[in-house]
């Protein structure tokens, strides 16, 4: 940390000031690339130190994630299967396709352990790439805003325009809008689903217009999702909000609302699906998820293995350099 | 094709050749846009870049916005373009000022003021003292009454010298400095109407100065770009840096890679499209699609993966290379208070060739020497004076021998000041100054006067001297020039005083002591020679005799005879001067020193410790340069060195002598010895011509060379034949006849002496003095190599690690060519958040300068490319795609299920990429400043402040993402796992290697920071050029044995005669080659 270059770099500056040249470059540090600086070199003890720093502050955190992720209540009952009727088994696509068969299914899901209130409902879709190229990018963020841009249609293709003029909300995201539908009852009385603030408020204030309303959705040809009440503007269509945020990941869950009450353990919950949502053709998966949260999140344990595994390997790794240093110091 | 020169007409040529405007421009305005896109676009990243923005122009397969790519394109090419305008500016303004000089010409009869620049072909300029010759001129008249002009040419072939020129007048414009076969014929009325044949000789070239003449007069032949000069000028090329050169094929090599993910992805996502987007109802593909849909997959790709290619890669070197050129602009230690001048690196594009350079061609008049003679020693009959205080004036027994006027000394003083040929100038406050044409007379006329024998006046034939205040008079009889054959010169005098004839000779030892009197003994005088060209000094004997009257008008006869023959002139005189200057009584040796510069032997020791060879190339004669060279460290004394002289006049001999040399060097070289080879330019000519091979394998294998008598035009060409093989060359000049060897080489550097500063201009550095050499290769070279490795490394690495989490994250989007990350992040990732880190690292020192400075040895790890080759870039490869995997594994896991929104996954994995970013920056840096740590951490800060910003704004995409993501713990959990997941093993392999296979850096480093002892640092120097050990026990101070020097050169030589001379004549070799080249230059005179 040292520097030596000062005192010759003085003698030069004497001889030179009696020349009185002004050509002489000014001294900085900076200039003289001179600037004190640390140095660290990989010394065995400070690398030794710094793994077993890191391993002794991992291993904890990955336990306390592990605990948060534990404590977490989740029930996840896959429905796609078991909701089509077995005439139709072979067939499902069918099944599904038909505007005749009823799809009302009835489910139950058994209540493992309390789960607190807010019991998150989520729907998992399994398989399903919002975040195919031709997908994400078909919708236009500028006709959702505002009313004025209704006819900014250009990235929806090919669910831009319908004969009676621009497809509010437009694009393939919007069209495939998920319209699997859920009643909860436990004890035969129900259960409230809530649906406030299941959408980001951000996105409904500005994101998705208030003065926007849907026109000319899924009015023709092939039908997709949901449809939408044309009397309900864009920014209070939570589903479709929450449909609009695409998934990262084939794998995902939307946030469908929100169950006030406690859930007691061993409660029957029966579900009323009605299963119109197709994912029979590229065989995704449906899944109905309840969920508790945590400081963490949902239920993953992910961080804390993993937490626990680097904590672990830097353990070991200090403990064999330490090893190798003295039995072969260098 | 021949040129005719109509003296004095105007109208008949004025068209015919161009005029004397001095053209270095590149581009004129009109031309400038189109020719300076073209040579952008000539390179092919450039043209790959505009592809790719052109592609992004199609909104069906861009994956982000356009403007990611036109806007850092545009921002390039706007820079270099701007760079480019504003050298070619300065360069149209240097040009300017000589094209509008003012001169003196004639124009139908009245002497004119024009311009330099509207000088033509034909006409007569006049010039007067110190004018600057403003084209090739053949001189017609001057103002001295003999017709002698005197020209310091200085700008042409290195030497300070005045030059005698004749008086009178073409083939077309070459570049030859040493011919000019022309003809001149006066038109009637001149009486003399005959052809009268014109050479060199006769020729006032550019750039010269007129010195010492009132005025001259002479007829413009050739002018503007087509002087001697200008056609030697050449045009300078671009030079590429071998780290720019490995960054080309590094770049090409990712290219490829990128084509073949580009392929394999784009056949990947047709296939997948085909069997199950089919199948994905939600994504709507059409039955029929168009006739191009099969390329829309692989384009979108090749869009994406486009950024493997860091476009910004180009501007972030320029702009680091132009702060290594201002450290070294700005560097004090290089400050050079003498002349006041500091270093300037004119080209800022190459300093990391500094560190790559194997070879150093080095001028030697003025750049390893001071190009001033100082008188040192004498030995006066027998006794030495200046021996203890190194300064012979002050050696008060010479001052004593004077005063008591001690004949001997008299005698010795009276020939240092009469046999000459210098000038006398009387100033009008009464001061002498002299006129020299080579700076030994100089010193020694000089010394003389400062031992009160002043030479006063030469006036006609008389000569003045002043001794003690008498004034005595000799009356010049006969001068016998000084040839470089003859290697001595002498005058006839006659003594005013008692009217006795003298002979006074002086010469090298070789070239007087064998005609000594057979009754004295010339020993000591030989072992005062010995003696003092061991400590380098160049020395001279002086000798007298009395001749007899009868003796001497016989004699006169003959001499005046063999001066008007006109063939074969130089060769008789030579044989008649031969006749008079023998029986010789020795008087005593002089010892003048050609002083080299300070620090230059330390200086050359420690960079042949770095592994450089130096080649000396020199205008001058060959005993001079070696001198030099033995007393610079260029070459070692016996047993140590060997020298080899390569020469002959024809082609046969030459090639016999190559031959020979090679053989002993082929054999030597696997002996730790130090060989070197000497030739000259005429054998340099031949060898070059007829033999290159041969030559070229001499090249390779001699660690040193002298080249003496070489051309400007053969200096290029050795640096060119150099390049030929790989070498970096680094050619270090000061004058300029150095000019076009500093443009050919891969580093000029020129030294802005006293020599004026054309070499400096043309320069890529100028420096001050020789030794700041060694600071700006060793310090200077290392840090740039090193920083510019660094930087363009992680360049790619930040690229391919952007890149590889793409490609991974098309494997979960369906192979569809869709991008994680939103156009702005894609484009701040390369502008801001990934290049103010690195730029920092032009701060970083692996080793400080102290330690670089004392273990030279270290440069050899830039010459084999130790940080920048392709497994070293393969690590950063590894560490990117390892990088990449960490971050989206880690970042894909922890934001799953309801988490695994497309911003905030995207986010994170940004995140986490500046987090290992800042971490592998910090983890690559040797020395932290300040600064450092500012960019490093601040910019991690500035991240996040930015994309608050972002996230703040209801119209960008962000919008909120980032106080959410910062609001999660879980955020904070993934960012340090995917630190500690991606740094922990890049710190344990780099920990490992570090402690178990340090490389000597390293150990440096550990000694340096801990103060251990330096272990093992021997073992440094590669096998192939273990010279070193020998070299670095060698000092200036160690007595050198000058016979056994030149022994080999005997044994090798087939010319040697072996006189005897009571000691071996060590210079024989020399005199046959200097007897060619007299022959030579007769030749072309006869031509």
């Amino acid at each position: 940390m040292s520097f030596k270059g000062g005192t010759s770099s003085e003698g030069s500056t004497d001889s030179a000031a009696t020349k009185k040249s002004s050509k002489k470059p000014k001294y900085s540090k900076f200039t003289q690339q001179e600037l004190p600086a640390c140095k660290p070199i990989l010394t065995p003890g400070w690398v030794i130190t710094t793994f077993i720093a890191v391993g002794i502050v991992f291993i904890p955190i990955g336990l306390a994630s592990l605990f948060a992720s534990e404590h977490v209540v989740e029930i996840v009952h896959r429905y796609d299967e078991d909701c089509v009727p077995s005439d139709y088994s072979d067939n499902a696509l069918a099944y599904i396709q038909s505007t005749e068969t009823n799809k009302t299914c009835k489910r139950s899901i058994t209540v493992p352990k309390q789960m607190k209130s807010p019991v998150y409902i989520y729907y998992e879709l399994d398989n399903f790439y919002q975040n195919h190229r031709r997908y994400v990018k078909s919708r236009s963020d500028k006709q959702l805003r505002s009313k004025a841009s209704e006819s900014d249609t250009k990235d929806c293709d090919p669910e831009a325009v319908s004969k009676n003029g621009p497809i509010v909300p437009c694009g393939l995201i919007a069209w495939s809008l998920f319209n699997d539908t859920y009643r909860f009852s436990v004890n035969n009385s129900i259960l409230e689903v809530s649906k406030k603030e299941i959408a980001w408020k951000s996105d409904q204030q500005y994101k998705f217009g208030s003065d926007v309303y849907p026109k000319n959705f899924q009015s023709e040809g092939l039908i997709g999702g949901a449809k939408l009440n044309e009397s309900i503007p864009l920014s209070e269509q939570v589903d479709l909000i929450v449909w609009m945020r695409t998934a990262a990941l084939p794998t995902f869950r939307k946030l469908y609302g929100k169950i006030e009450v406690d859930l007691e353990a061993n409660d029957e919950i029966s579900v009323v699906i009605q299963n119109n949502y197709n994912t029979y053709s590229f065989d995704g998966k449906k899944k109905l998820v309840l969920s508790t949260t945590s400081w963490i999140g949902g239920k993953n344990d992910f961080l804390g293995v993993a937490y626990l595994t680097v904590g672990g390997l830097c353990l070991f790794l200090a403990i064999s350099f330490m090893l190798i240093y003295v039995f072969k110091p260098r | 094709m021949k040129r005719y020169v109509y003296i004095n007409d105007d109208d008949s040529t004025k068209d015919l050749y161009c005029d004397n405007r001095i053209s270095n421009r590149k581009y004129t305005i009109v031309n400038f846009l189109p020719k300076n896109l073209w040579e952008q676009f000539s390179r092919f990243m450039n043209q790959y870049f505009l592809l790719i923005a052109c592609l992004q122009l199609w909104s069906l397969i861009t994956p982000v916005n356009p403007a990611s790519t036109w806007g850092p394109l545009i921002f390039i090419f706007a820079v270099s373009a701007t760079k480019e305008a504003w050298d070619d500016y300065n360069r149209y303004l240097s040009d300017k000022k000589a094209n509008e000089k003012e001169v003196w010409v004639l124009r139908h009869g009245i002497k004119k003021h024009i311009q330099a620049q509207d000088i033509h072909v034909g006409n007569l300029v006049w010039l007067c003292e110190n004018d600057e010759v403003p084209c090739d001129l053949v001189l017609i008249g001057t103002s001295d009454p003999q017709g002698l002009c005197y020209v310091e040419t200085a700008a042409l072939d290195g030497e300070t010298d005045l030059k005698t020129r004749g008086v009178i007048e073409c083939p077309s414009p070459d570049k030859d400095i040493r011919r000019f076969d022309a003809n001149l014929r006066l038109f009637p009325p001149f009486i003399d109407n005959d052809i009268c044949s014109l050479t060199i000789k006769n020729t006032l070239l550019q750039s010269c100065y007129l010195r010492n003449t009132e005025w001259a007069c002479g007829v413009a032949v050739y002018t503007g770009n087509e002087t001697k000069l200008g056609m030697s000028r050449g045009v300078p090329e671009p030079k590429l840096t071998a780290v720019d050169a490995m960054i080309d094929k590094l770049t090409g090599a990712i290219f490829v890679f990128q084509l073949v993910v580009v392929i394999v992805l784009g056949i990947a996502g047709d296939v997948w499209k085909e069997t199950e987007a089919i199948k994905r109802w939600y994504v709507k593909y059409p039955p029929e699609g168009q006739w191009y849909e099969l390329l829309i997959i692989p384009l979108r790709f090749e869009l994406l993966c486009s950024i493997m290619i860091p476009i910004s890669i180009k501007v972030s070197l320029d702009l680091v290379k132009s702060l290594y050129a201002k450290f070294i602009d700005w560097d004090i230690e290089m400050y050079d208070p003498e002349s006041g001048t500091s270093s300037h690196a004119a080209n800022t594009a190459i300093s990391e060739d500094l560190g790559q350079v194997e070879y150093i061609l080095t001028d030697k008049t003025g750049t390893l020497t001071e190009n001033r003679m100082i008188f040192r020693r004498c030995c006066i009959s027998g006794i030495s004076y200046g021996n203890e205080s190194g300064d012979a004036i002050k050696d008060v027994d010479l001052q004593n021998a004077v005063s008591t006027s001690s004949p001997d000394v008299i005698r010795f003083l009276s020939i240092m000041a009469i046999c000459n040929t210098v000038v006398p100038t009387k100033s009008k406050s009464g001061t002498i100054s002299y006129k020299a044409q080579s700076q030994d007379e100089d010193a020694l006329v000089n010394a003389a006067a400062n031992l009160h024998m002043a030479l006063v006046s030469k006036s006609g034939n008389m000569i003045e001297i002043n001794y003690n205040g008498s004034s005595v008079q000799y009356e010049l009889l006969d001068t016998l020039e000084f040839t470089s054959d003859r290697k001595r010169m002498s005058v006839v005098v006659r003594d005013c005083q008692n009217g006795k004839v003298i002979l006074m000779s002086k010469g090298a030892d070789e070239a007087i002591l064998p005609y000594s009197d057979p009754g004295q003994h010339t020993k000591i005088f030989s072992e005062a020679v010995e003696q003092y060209a061991q400590l380098g000094l160049r020395t001279l004997c002086l000798a007298w005799r009395e001749l007899m009257e009868d003796e001497y008008r016989e004699w006169s006869l003959m001499f005046k005879e063999a001066n008007s023959t006109l063939v074969d002139r130089e060769w008789r005189l030579a044989e008649v001067c031969q006749r008079l200057e023998h029986n010789l009584e020795i008087l005593g040796v002089t010892a003048i020193e050609d002083r080299l510069q300070d620090g230059v032997p330390e200086t050359i020791e420690m960079l042949r410790k770095a592994g450089v060879y130096f080649w000396m190339l020199t205008g001058d004669k060959q005993n001079t340069a070696i001198q030099i060279a033995l007393s610079c460290n260029l070459i070692s004394p016996e047993p140590k060195g060997q020298l080899l002289l390569i020469d002959g006049k024809t082609e046969d001999e030459v090639f016999r002598s190559l031959e020979r040399v090679l053989l002993t060097m082929r054999i030597t070289t696997s002996e730790p010895k130090d060989v070197a080879f000497v030739v000259d330019g005429w054998a340099l000519e031949i060898a070059l011509k007829h033999h290159r091979k041969a030559f070229t394998e001499l090249a390779i294998l001699s660690r040193t060379a002298i080249c003496c008598r070489v051309t400007p035009s053969q200096k290029a060409q050795l640096v060119e034949l150099l390049k030929s093989c790989d070498y970096k060359t680094l050619a270090i000049g000061d004058g300029g006849n150095d000019v076009r060897m500093i443009q050919q080489a891969d580093i000029g550097v020129g030294i802005s002496g006293r020599e004026g500063l054309q070499a400096a201009r043309a320069a890529d550095y100028s420096i001050g003095k020789f030794r700041f050499l060694k600071r700006l290769i060793l310090v200077h070279g290392h840090y740039s190599y090193n920083r510019t490795a660094f930087l363009s490394q992680y360049s790619f690495y930040k690229s391919l690690l952007i890149c590889f989490i793409q490609i991974l994250f098309s494997f979960i989007s369906g192979v569809s060519g869709a991008s994680l990350f939103n156009s702005v992040s894609l484009m701040a990732y390369n502008v801001f958040y990934t290049s103010i880190p690195v730029m920092v690292s032009v701060l970083d020192k692996d080793l400080s300068e102290k330690t670089v400075m004392q273990h030279p040895q270290i440069l050899f790890y830039c010459h084999a490319g130790r940080l920048l080759n392709p497994s070293t870039f393969a690590g950063w490869f590894g560490r990117s795609l390892f990088h990449a995997i960490v971050v989206f594994v880690i970042s894909m896991h922890a934001y799953s299920y309801e988490k695994s929104e497309m911003e905030e996954v995207a986010m994170v994995a940004l995140s986490g990429c500046i987090w290992l970013q800042a971490f592998v920056v910090a983890l690559e840096t040797n020395s932290f400043t300040i600064l450092q740590h500012l960019a490093i951490w601040g910019n991690l800060a500035a991240f996040y402040i930015i994309n608050w910003i972002l996230s703040a704004l209801p119209a960008s995409g962000m919008y909120t993402i980032m106080f959410r993501l910062c609001r999660q713990p879980a955020y904070w959990l993934t960012m340090l796992l995917i630190v500690a997941a991606g740094i922990g093993p890049v710190l344990a392999l780099k920990y490992f290697r570090y402690t178990y296979t340090p490389s000597k850096i390293n150990i440096l480093q550990q000694a340096e920071r801990l103060g251990g002892p330096i272990l093992s640092l021997g073992n440094i120097e590669p096998q192939s050029r273990s010279f070193e050990k020998e070299v670095s026990s060698l000092s200036i101070t160690l007595p050198k044995s000058r016979n056994s020097v030149y022994e080999p050169l005997l044994l090798d030589s087939p010319n040697s005669t072996g006189r005897s001379l009571g000691t071996v004549t060590p210079f024989d070799f020399l005199q046959s080659s200097s007897r060619l080249s007299s022959i030579y230059s007769r030749d072309y005179k006869t031509n």
